[in-house]
């Protein structure tokens, strides 16, 4: 069913694949992301993104998530040591206990939001990392690269 | 790439809690569905994200899967479907004058030949473009993947199973024959 391939075929689909694989990391964010999730879990969406507003010399970017249950809006601000600062907001408002998985061996970082939603996760490293809201439903969001 | 019975071992695994099978699974089907996620015209952030999403999905409704070629086509439906509301949402999101990152992106954009440096990659990419929609997309799936399992590829693109290898074989003739005729190929 298949011919086989000649040498100029194989170079022409060598060709082709050299354009546009998938991202080196796309494995991990994947597999970093289900690491935790079960069945229970509700998926939170990307639903927006915004881009880099240089702010009084501060950069900042928002980023959405949209569960069924809630939706989780954060903003992360690079800070002067390299680190970030994450700025976040669930609505409807709850205090709800707010986790941010890292790689390991990292130990997770947590949180507790005040009863309007709002929580801060300060000086966390970039790279891969995802946001559990302790809810119930439990919300998870995909992997974000901070 | 794996055989239907071998995806099917590792989803068993993978549903028993067996990390390494999930592994394996997630290795194995990554490249189609990004191809998937980037062929519905999705920048490449959106589509890694997209992918990512419908991994998380599945994870949520492993127990109803009963059988492997279950297991890719739902994964691909997935991804075709939350590939099609992201570029809804990017599209909805552009008029307010926002500054969102996603702009609409054109479908299956052709690789940037600024990035080329080799000028065989420049011609090639030139007569690709003229193929149509059903080759290119197969022809780039079949590039990403070693020893491509036509089943998947047929529940990726919509195509009847039997026809993947026959059309592989036509699309690739077609642009060999282009390349062969150019003199730009031949002197390069």
């Amino acid at each position: 069913m298949t011919d086989p391939l000649d040498d100029l075929d194989r170079d022409i689909l060598r060709r082709i694949g050299r354009y546009d694989p998938p991202p080196a990391d796309l494995d991990e964010r994947v597999l970093f992301a289900l690491a935790l999730t079960d069945l229970e879990d509700e998926v939170a969406r990307l639903a927006e993104e915004v881009a880099p507003a240089a702010r009084a010399g501060e950069q900042a970017r928002t980023i959405t998530f949209d569960a069924a249950s809630r939706t989780v809006m954060i903003t992360v601000l690079e800070r002067p040591d390299g680190l970030v600062r994450l700025d976040g907001w669930l609505a409807p408002g709850a205090a709800l206990s707010v986790e941010l998985r890292l790689p390991s061996p990292a130990p997770p970082r947590t949180v507790t939001a005040d009863e309007t939603g709002r929580f801060v996760l300060d000086e966390v490293p970039h790279g891969l990392a995802q946001l559990v809201i302790h809810g119930t439903p439990r919300v998870v969001t995909p992997s974000l690269l901070l | 790439m794996w055989s239907d019975a071998q995806l099917g071992t590792l989803l068993e695994r993978a549903r028993d809690g067996d990390r390494e099978a999930l592994r394996e699974l997630v290795r194995a089907l990554d490249p189609v569905l990004w191809r998937v996620a980037r062929g519905q015209g999705l920048a490449t952030e959106d589509a890694a994200d997209v992918v990512q999403t419908s991994w998380l999905e599945l994870m949520r409704r492993l127990h109803e899967i009963r059988t492997p070629r279950a297991v890719t086509a739902w994964l691909i439906t997935t991804t075709r479907r939350e590939a099609w509301h992201r570029q809804q949402r990017s599209r909805r999101d552009l008029p307010d004058g926002g500054t969102a990152v996603q702009t609409v992106p054109d479908p299956d954009p052709p690789p940037d030949e600024r990035l080329m440096a080799d000028e065989r990659d420049r011609v090639l990419w030139r007569h690709f473009e003229h193929l149509s929609q059903r080759c290119r997309d197969l022809l780039r799936i079949v590039a990403q993947v070693d020893r491509p399992d036509y089943t998947v590829i047929a529940e990726a693109f919509g195509m009847p199973h039997g026809s993947i290898g026959p059309t592989r074989s036509r699309c690739l003739a077609k642009l060999r024959a282009a390349l062969t005729a150019d003199p730009a190929w031949a002197t390069s």
